[in-house]
């Protein structure tokens, strides 16, 4: 079996964020954290679990691609030492916002030919928060799709995958897919785990496949980012000041005017 | 599909599909018409709602009623429960002889995974989790969250259709009880899905627990950092009445909390008299299903934390560290009062 997962490199949003002159973008610090989308890291996971299961039926190998400036090499980095077997960077040299569309769109152009048997996805991407790439990856390729995965069994000889989706107020939706299938994958399905050190080793000395944007085929212009701001406070709102015992103070004699206590 | 059989008057420049289970619209879809509503009324447009399933003809006749608009209810063995594929098949064919520029929905699990669909046929823009509708120079925009809700962004349209997916809890509920009685038309196919097929819906394995019934919910984020710290949280929820603990869904992922306390997208959407956040973020999925509370309390380490946006009172403290100086206090005031 043959697995795509798609990883994102997304800034530890803790703390404030720059907003770029234009307002196009963001300006990251040269402090700003980067790491895996956790959603993608579930995704990873999964496609890890599925090697573990079936390693000694079959061999299963799994690639990880994003699609990124340079600096998610390092994310690539990160899915090999978890157990990625190859990591793929689609460059782009400049650091901007990119569409679920544009990102599916390049991802689908280099997964065309490889025969994936499955791509998976993180549900979506913590800085945008988009939930599209899988669905958009799917439909470029014709390919059946499965979003919000918290189950997944490979049935019928590896043709197919019976899934269970999480729908609203946690219950699940079953379904089974033909393979090649797109999955994407929601938090809490697994426990993603640490890299090991003989895969840290192996990724450290081990090469990235790596291949510009530019001569991937990309789909027409759909929704643009426009404008970044700040969002309004709510206007009602209030920050307690002082010490901490003098903030506790502060709210309970607010929570007594409202009669809560 | 079996004869539609529109005639020419019937365009919707925005077409809104309803969601609903076990022969119920679910209110997100009443959120949805009132987004279509004011884009409506922005752009001059008229508003179509569409409702696929087996039987839909008594709720295809309640959307008339309450929105005095068009309803179409598609009906097909295989339209039981969602299924992407199916419902892509049978709402490009209505969506063909609409002709419709905007196609809304709700940003569910339903909904984001048709909204993509629709849009890669249609060669549609595809914007998720609207939260509200800006007019720049003629231009229309739709404004939604990024960064966890650190940042707004502008997005615009550059195609001649879009699709919506609007975020649950931005919109108020659709009240109005229209002159006009609307219209219905159903319509049946019998597209069979090939390459995926929906077999059942399960009911949650999480145990009920309905947060819908307390007054006071005191909710966990990430940022109460270790579960042993949990137990401060119930201890604060014991000093109210009516209380229950909530949970974001990093909190539950952790495994801090089980799923049957998670509040937001795919969690439990409710609007207590008072609900503190302890250690939240405030991502828009959570945001989505507690901004309905009549007082909001904001308990995060970090100023810039969006909880803090809807917010009645903000405190930036530690939860670790702040809550049993609060539980000491009330100590105090419970006994001097």
């Amino acid at each position: 079996m043959k697995l795509l997962v798609c990883v994102k490199q997304v800034p530890d949003s803790e703390g404030h964020l720059s907003i770029s002159q234009e307002g196009s973008w963001v300006t990251y610090e040269d402090k700003t954290v980067f790491r895996m989308n956790r959603f993608d890291e579930f995704a990873l996971e999964e496609a890890l679990l599925i090697r573990d299961r079936i390693f000694h039926a079959k061999k299963t190998s799994i690639d990880a691609i994003s699609v990124g400036p340079p600096r998610a090499r390092l994310t690539l980095k990160k899915a090999m030492a978890m157990g990625a077997d190859e990591g793929i960077h689609i460059r782009e040299d400049q650091d901007r916002y990119m569409s679920p569309f544009d990102t599916a769109s390049l991802i689908a152009s280099y997964a065309k030919d490889k025969a994936y048997d499955m791509i998976l996805a993180g549900v979506m991407a913590e800085d945008d928060m988009h939930c599209l790439v899988g669905q958009f990856i799917a439909e470029i390729l014709e390919y059946p799709c499965a979003t919000s995965v918290i189950h997944q069994e490979i049935i019928n000889d590896g043709s197919e995958i019976s899934v269970e989706r999480e729908i609203e107020t946690g219950r699940r939706e079953c379904l089974r897919l033909k393979l090649p299938a797109v999955l994407t994958i929601q938090s809490g399905i697994n426990t993603p785990r640490y890299p090991s050190l003989s895969n840290v080793i192996r990724a450290r000395d081990q090469k990235i496949i790596t291949i510009d944007a530019e001569k991937l085929q990309t789909l027409g212009k759909r929704e643009e980012l426009v404008l970044l701001s700040y969002p309004e406070p709510s206007s009602k709102g209030l920050f307690l000041e002082g010490t901490q015992r003098e903030k506790a103070q502060t709210l309970l004699r607010i929570l007594h005017e409202k009669s809560f206590i | 599909m079996k004869n539609p059989s529109y005639n020419g008057s019937m365009k919707a420049q925005i077409a809104v599909i309803a969601e609903h289970t076990e022969n119920r619209i679910l209110p997100v879809t009443y959120e949805s018409l009132s987004f279509a509503m004011e884009l409506g009324e922005r752009l001059g447009m008229n508003i179509s709602v569409l409702i696929l399933g087996n039987t839909v003809e008594a709720m295809a006749k309640q959307l008339a009623e309450r929105t005095g608009s068009h309803v179409i209810g598609v009906e097909g063995e295989q339209l039981q429960f969602y299924n992407g594929e199916a419902y892509k098949a049978a709402t490009i064919e209505v969506l063909e002889t609409f002709d419709s520029q905007y196609i809304c929905m709700s940003h569910t699990a339903t909904g984001f995974d048709l909204a993509p669909r629709l849009a890669s046929y249609l060669n549609a823009s595809c914007v998720t989790s609207v939260e509200k509708i800006r007019t720049r120079e003629g231009n229309i925009r739709f404004i939604r969250s990024m960064f966890n809700g650190k940042l707004h962004a502008e997005m615009a349209p550059a195609t001649a259709k879009a699709v919506l997916t609007i975020l649950p809890g931005t919109w108020p509920s659709l009240e109005i009880h229209p002159k006009s009685k609307g219209s219905v038309h159903i319509i049946t196919t019998n597209f069979v899905p090939v390459a995926s097929q929906t077999l059942e819906i399960k009911e949650s394995e999480k145990g009920k627990l309905n947060l819908g019934d307390a007054d006071v919910i005191i909710s966990a984020g990430r940022g109460v950092r270790n579960p042993e710290n949990l137990h401060l949280l119930e201890e604060l929820a014991k000093i109210f009445p009516k209380s229950a603990l909530g949970s974001s869904k990093a909190a539950c992922d952790l495994g801090w909390l089980g799923y049957q306390h998670q509040i937001g997208i795919t969690g439990q959407t409710v609007s207590p008299r008072l609900y503190i956040a302890c250690g939240i973020s405030g991502a828009v999925q959570h945001i989505s299903g507690m901004r309905g509370s009549q007082t909001i309390i904001g308990i995060n380490s970090d100023p810039d934390a969006s909880i803090f946006n809807v917010a009645d009172y903000g405190i930036v403290e530690n939860i670790e560290t702040f809550i049993p100086i609060l539980l000491d206090e009330f100590r105090h005031f419970s006994a001097s009062s």
